[in-house]
């Protein structure tokens, strides 16, 4: 019975893990807007072109007519005339007049099978005059075309192709968190038993989400020099993440400064419990008083669409279990380690 | 782990010993004093008495976090190997734990008065601060995420004094990481008290730093007995 | 000068926008973090067989 069910968790791990591999790289990620050139316009008459990410909107030489952009200044649309459309691409006329309820600009692409792509602040007009656009400027807004896009990534700003390392970077801290309580419950256990194969788990715990824990921070670090720019940034997600490294560093220099004493298991233990209810209370403290960039928090409302988009949950969900059940195996093969090392030490 | 009267007893007793222990041995408590006052020494020698109120509430938190590991690191250790043995045997853990946070109170009111004290004295208010129109909530939030520190010092201080070799660093290792929430709320306390944030909008800070000492406080109860039936 | 300007398209790799790179990077960190665990785990059982065998003798 314990042997079936071994491979049925360590096998689906894997399977699983092999499905979010094959399914993270292959799904194409949904079209969206990332510039306009220029981006700066002057007033009468010019182009601009729009370029996007993400799976193609439109075929070579496509039938211009299908493709409406209307730009919007406050409440207000102001009309294009489409003269070119590629995959990646789509050029306009417009003709800018010299009065705009707002110097920036949002452009909309109404296409026929990708539905509407958006790109916020566009462009900037410096020389508009505040006031109402000309009645003879203004577009009215075109019919909408519901995608059909198939499986496919939602496109976010700024993060674009990126959206796939949710599902490496991500499960990293779950994982994390996952075998961190259980080191919490193993230590709550050698309190009360003082047997030391509670502490082998505790530590072989704290090893493994620590391997974890760096991981995720190296990765977080990559992804925020790409989206944010910078290698580190002040964000709650950020500091919690490294105090929490940081705190279990400190139980594995407590451990190897108490070398082979015999009270090590308990001392250890008493501030693994300790170090968990911390860690508890900073999580709840951090982000209520520092502002997050992180996706579905209040500086990036982002990510918020994630909750819904079901092509991303297909994926991410495995991606968390696959992954948990792969730092539970690292976990179970280094419990078991320690448990020989244990052995041959008391032998 | 019930709370008898002997256990408060105990703890009184306890409290009192360190107390005596920290008049009779000048030295420890000239310690705290002379750090502190050299290191805002320091500050003001820096700073020209030109700070503005970010720059004096990180000063300030980080003298108070270095006064306090000095206070506090070795409390577990001062004691003579024969009183200690004899606490061991005698006094019950959960006395000897509330005597030693009791202490802690103590101390905190006391690195409170000095810290802030040499501050004023030293470097003045922050410039560009305005009038300071709620010096209550200063001293108050110094005093409570003082004892937010301290408390924790104390849990950190008996798991270090139980490693034999070098418990010192170790207790500095083992606390910072340990101690950033209750940096980071003080930190915005002192800022909030020093700006012309409402009251209100400041008060949950009180609030969550005591809930935090206290929670603390009541998890070193808990766990202390572990370390201590060594 | 050789080393900058590996630097140099490095960074274009990695953060070129647009690209999937930044993903191939991560996936990267995490496979060779992996890889040295298990390395490292590999080192120790290794050594600790050989002193188990050492104690049977």
């Amino acid at each position: 019975m314990n042997g079936a069910w071994n491979w049925i968790w360590k096998g689906g791990g894997i399977v699983l893990l092999a499905y979010v591999i094959l399914r993270g790289f292959s799904t194409p990620l949904q079209p969206g807007l990332v510039t306009a050139t220029p981006s700066q316009l002057k007033l009468g008459m010019q182009t601009v072109t729009l370029t996007a990410a993400g799976q193609p909107f439109g075929k070579e030489g496509a039938s211009l007519s299908e493709f409406t952009v209307v730009l919007r200044a406050g409440d207000q649309l102001l009309k294009t005339e489409t003269q070119e459309v590629q995959p990646h691409g789509i050029t306009v006329a417009v003709n800018v007049p010299g009065v705009l309820p707002s110097r920036a600009l949002d452009a909309f692409v109404f296409t026929p099978s990708a539905g509407t792509l958006f790109l916020g602040n566009a462009c900037f007009v410096e020389e508009a005059a505040k006031g109402d656009i000309p009645a003879s400027y203004v577009a009215n807004k075109p019919d909408e075309s519901t995608p059909q896009l198939g499986f496919s990534f939602p496109f976010q700003p700024n993060i674009i192709e990126s959206i796939r390392n949710l599902l490496w970077h991500v499960p990293m801290w779950f994982s994390m968190f996952f075998i961190m309580g259980l080191g919490f419950v193993a230590s709550l256990g050698q309190l009360r038993t003082g047997k030391v194969m509670w502490d082998l788990r505790a530590e072989a715990a704290v090893r493994t989400g620590l391997l974890f824990g760096l991981l995720g921070l190296a990765t977080g670090s990559l992804w925020a020099r790409w989206t944010w720019g910078a290698w580190w940034v002040s964000d709650p997600q950020l500091n919690g993440a490294l105090v929490t490294v940081l705190l279990y560093s400190g139980y594995l220099i407590l451990r190897s400064a108490m070398g082979d004493d015999d009270r090590v298991g308990r001392l250890a233990a008493v501030y693994n419990v300790f170090a968990f209810v911390m860690l508890v209370i900073l999580l709840m403290v951090l982000p209520r008083y520092t502002e997050s960039l992180h996706p579905g928090k209040d500086g990036n409302p982002g990510f918020n669409k994630y909750d819904l988009d079901n092509s991303l949950r297909a994926v991410f969900y495995p991606a968390v279990i696959g992954w948990g059940s792969l730092c539970y195996w690292m976990y179970t093969l280094r419990l078991r380690m320690n448990r020989i090392a244990y052995s041959l030490l008391s032998r | 782990m019930a709370l008898s009267l002997r256990t408060l007893r105990n703890a009184w007793t306890v409290a009192r010993l360190e107390w005596q222990l920290e008049w009779r041995q000048g030295h420890q408590l000239a310690a705290v004093g002379l750090f502190a006052i050299a290191s805002v020494y320091v500050a003001f020698q820096a700073s020209d008495q030109r700070t503005d109120p970010a720059s004096w509430t990180a000063m300030l938190w980080l003298v108070y976090l270095f006064s306090g590991f000095t206070a506090i690191g070795r409390l577990f250790d001062r004691e003579r190997s024969d009183v200690r043995r004899y606490l061991q045997w005698t006094a019950d853990p959960l006395g000897l734990i509330l005597g030693k946070l009791f202490h802690s109170i103590l101390t905190t009111t006391a690195l409170t008065a000095l810290v802030l004290g040499a501050f004023i004295l030293f470097l003045g208010w922050p410039q560009g601060a305005g009038e300071l129109t709620k010096p209550a909530l200063l001293v108050l939030g110094a005093w409570l995420g003082g004892l937010s520190i301290t408390v924790t010092l104390v849990f950190v201080s008996a798991v270090a004094s139980q490693v034999r070799a070098g418990s010192g660093a170790l207790g500095a290792v083992l606390g910072l990481p340990l101690l950033l929430p209750q940096l980071i709320l003080s930190t915005r306390l002192t800022r909030g008290a020093l700006s012309d944030t409402p009251w209100a909008i400041l008060a949950e800070y009180p609030l969550f730093l005591a809930a935090i000492s206290a929670g603390t406080a009541t998890l070193a109860c808990i766990l202390f007995p572990y370390i201590w039936r060594a | 000068m050789f080393a900058l300007t590996l630097l140099n398209s490095l960074e274009g790799f990695f953060f070129g926008s647009g690209k999937a790179h930044v993903v191939t990077g991560v996936a990267l960190i995490i496979l060779a973090g992996l890889a040295i665990a298990l390395w490292r785990m590999d080192r120790r059982l290794s050594r600790l067989e050989a002193e188990s065998k050492e104690s049977h003798r």
